[in-house]
C-alpha cells in the first residue's frame, strides 16, 4: 500500500484547500476561460453529423469507475445533450461492466434534461467486451457499419487508441479526442482532427458548461500549478546555489 | 470493528451471508423509496464516506500493523481492512458483468429476430458465448484432458489469436497515421518531421553509421544516437512531465469535486 510522506501530507491538503476555496469563491464571480479549440470543435462535429444525417460515436475508453472516465462521461453528457436538440443519434460503446450502468444513466439523463426522453435508445449504450482488442474490433465494426460522421474519443485509452482513430479516418468521420494517457496523445494528434491535451481534458466540463463552480475549480488548478512551478524553480535554485540545503529540501520532498 | 474483517467459518459465515443479503435488500428498498430529489444526497453521502476511508488510509501516519491475512505490514489502523474492502469492490464488479451480458444479449436477440445483414453476427455471438460458458464450466466441474483441450482451443487458439490479430493491425495504422502527421504543411509539422527523422535515424544501425565518422570529441554530440537520447530524455521528457503535472492537478480537482458533491452541469446535477 502507498502512504503519504510528510511532504505529501502537507502539500496535497494545502493544494486541495486552495481548489475548494476558489470553487466556493467563484460562485460569486463571473470568471473567464480561454478558448480551447478542440472543445469548440465538438459543436462543429455535432453539426456535421446532423447535416449528414449520420450517427456519432462517443467512446469513454477502457477505464472503470475512475476520475478520467467520469470526466469523459461528463463530456459525453454534454455532447448528447447538444445532439439531442438536433435529433442526432449518439452511440456510446462501453468496455467496462462497472461503468456501464453509470453510462446508461448518464445518457438517459442527458436526453431527459433536453426534454427528449423518447430519443433515448437503450441499444445505443452498448457494453461490448472488457477485453481490449475485442472491444477495439467491435468499435471499429460500429464505425464502419453505422457510417459514423463524428467520433469523440475521451477517456482512458491504450493501444486501441490508434485503431479507433484510424478507422474513424477511413470512414471520413470528424474526430475530437482527449485523454490523460500521455503515451496515446501522439497517436491522437497524428490521426484526429482536434485533440485536447493535458489538463484541458479536465477543464472540458467547465469550458462546455460554464458553470461557476467548475470555472472556479479551473482557477484553483491554475493557482496550484503556479505554486508547483515556483516549488520546482525554487528547488532548482536551492540545489544549484546551496547543495547542502538543497539536498535537505530534496530529501523532505522525497520523504526521506 | 476489526473482527468484522476477519474471515468467518461455519455457522458464523452463514449468518454473515444472510445478514449482508438482508442489508443489501434493505438498502436497495430504502434507496428506491427515497424521493428522487433526495437520492443524490444519499449518493453524495455514500461517496463522501467511501472517499474519506481511502483518504484517511493514505494520509494517516503509518506504523507496523497486523492484518488478517498478510500478517505484519506497514500501515495504519485502516490498512488491515483494505484487502476486504477491495474484495467488496470485486463482488460489485462481478454483479455488473451480469448487467453487461444482459445488455449484449438484448441487443443481439433483437437483431437476430429482426433478421438482415447483421443477424448472422448476432448468431455467432450467442454460439460463441454459449460455447465458452459450457466449456469453461465443464473445465472446472469435470477437469480432464478433453475439457482442458477444448478450453485451450477456444481461449488460446481462438480468442488470444484474434486479440493478437487486432494488435498487429496497429503496425499498419502507425504507418498511415505517420504519413499524414509528417506531411510538411506548416512550421510545426516540419519541426515534427525533422525530429522524427532524427529519432528514427538514431534508432537504426544504418542511421547511426552515418554519423560514426565524426571522431572529434566536441562534435560527438552530433551523433544521431546522442541527439536521439537528448530528444527523448530531455526535450520530450520535460514536455511530458509538464503535461503530467497539469493532468495530476486536474485529476485532483475533479476528484475533489466528485468527492465533496461539488460537481455540476453534467450527470450529477444542474446548478439551479
Amino acid at each position: 500500500m502507498h502512504h503519504a510522506n510528510l511532504a505529501v501530507q502537507l502539500l496535497l491538503p494545502a493544494f486541495s484547500l486552495i481548489i475548494i476555496i476558489t470553487i466556493l469563491a467563484a460562485r460569486r464571480k463571473n470568471l473567464f476561460i480561454r478558448r480551447i479549440q478542440g472543445l469548440s470543435a465538438i459543436d462543429e462535429a455535432i453539426g456535421r453529423a446532423t447535416e449528414m444525417g449520420r450517427p456519432m460515436l462517443c467512446s469513454i475508453g477502457l477505464g472503470s469507475i475512475d476520475v478520467p472516465t467520469l470526466q469523459a462521461l461528463s463530456i459525453t453528457s454534454y455532447i448528447i445533450r447538444n445532439s439531442a436538440r438536433f435529433n442526432t443519434r449518439a452511440i456510446v460503446p462501453v468496455a467496462d461492466p462497472q461503468i456501464f450502468p453509470v453510462a446508461e444513466e448518464a445518457v438517459r439523463e442527458a436526453y431527459v434534461a433536453e426534454g427528449r426522453p423518447d430519443q433515448y435508445n437503450p441499444e445505443d449504450v452498448r457494453f461490448l467486451s472488457d477485453r481490449q482488442f475485442a472491444f477495439a474490433s467491435a468499435v471499429s465494426g460500429i464505425l464502419y457499419r453505422e457510417k459514423v460522421a463524428a467520433s469523440f474519443l475521451f477517456g482512458t485509452f491504450y493501444a486501441e487508441a490508434l485503431i479507433f482513430s484510424e478507422t474513424g479516418q477511413q470512414v471520413g468521420a470528424i474526430q475530437v479526442a482527449g485523454t490523460q494517457m500521455t503515451t496515446q496523445i501522439p497517436f491522437f494528434i497524428a490521426s484526429c482532427d482536434y485533440v485536447i491535451i493535458g489538463d484541458e481534458f479536465y477543464a472540458a466540463s467547465a469550458y462546455l458548461s460554464r458553470e461557476p463552480t467548475l470555472l472556479g475549480s479551473i482557477v484553483g488548478q491554475d493557482i496550484v500549478k503556479g505554486l508547483l512551478l515556483a516549488l520546482i524553480v525554487g528547488g532548482t535554485l536551492l540545489v544549484s546555489l546551496n547543495p547542502v540545503v538543497g539536498a535537505t529540501f530534496s530529501a523532505f520532498l522525497k520523504g526521506k | 470493528m476489526a473482527s468484522l474483517f476477519v474471515p468467518a467459518k461455519g455457522g458464523a459465515w452463514d449468518i454473515r451471508v444472510v445478514g449482508v443479503f438482508a442489508l443489501c435488500v434493505l438498502l436497495f428498498a430504502l434507496l428506491q423509496l427515497t424521493p428522487k430529489q433526495y437520492r443524490k444526497y444519499v449518493i453524495q453521502f455514500v461517496t463522501l464516506i467511501a472517499g474519506l476511508y481511502y483518504a484517511l488510509e493514505f494520509f494517516w501516519p503509518i506504523s507496523h500493523v497486523t492484518g488478517p491475512t498478510k500478517g505484519e505490514a506497514e500501515g495504519n489502523f485502516l490498512t488491515p481492512s483494505m484487502e476486504q474492502i477491495s474484495d467488496w469492490l470485486t463482488i460489485i464488479a462481478a454483479f455488473t458483468v451480469g448487467l453487461g451480458v444482459i445488455n449484449l444479449s438484448m441487443v443481439h436477440s433483437k437483431r437476430l429476430t429482426k433478421g438482415g445483414n447483421t443477424a448472422f453476427n448476432s448468431l455467432v455471438f450467442f454460439l460463441a458465448t454459449l460455447a465458452m460458458v459450457v466449456v469453461g464450466v465443464l473445465k472446472k466441474s469435470h477437469p480432464n484432458s478433453l475439457t482442458s483441450n477444448l478450453y485451450q482451443i477456444l481461449f488460446d487458439g481462438a480468442l488470444t489469436t484474434l486479440d493478437a490479430t487486432m494488435f498487429s493491425i496497429i503496425a499498419f495504422y502507425i504507418v498511415s497515421a505517420s504519413y499524414r502527421a509528417f506531411r510538411v504543411r506548416s512550421t510545426e509539422a516540419t519541426i515534427l518531421l525533422i525530429t522524427a527523422v532524427v529519432v528514427m535515424l538514431g534508432q537504426i544501425a544504418v542511421g547511426q553509421a552515418l554519423t560514426r565518422g565524426i571522431h572529434s570529441s566536441t562534435l560527438q554530440v552530433l551523433h544521431f544516437e546522442v541527439v536521439r537520447d537528448w530528444i527523448l530524455t530531455l526535450a520530450n521528457a520535460a514536455a511530458v512531465r509538464a503535461i503530467g503535472f497539469g493532468l495530476g492537478i486536474g485529476g485532483l480537482a475533479v476528484a475533489l469535486r466528485i468527492w465533496l458533491g461539488l460537481e455540476r452541469g453534467s450527470y450529477f446535477d444542474g446548478q439551479g
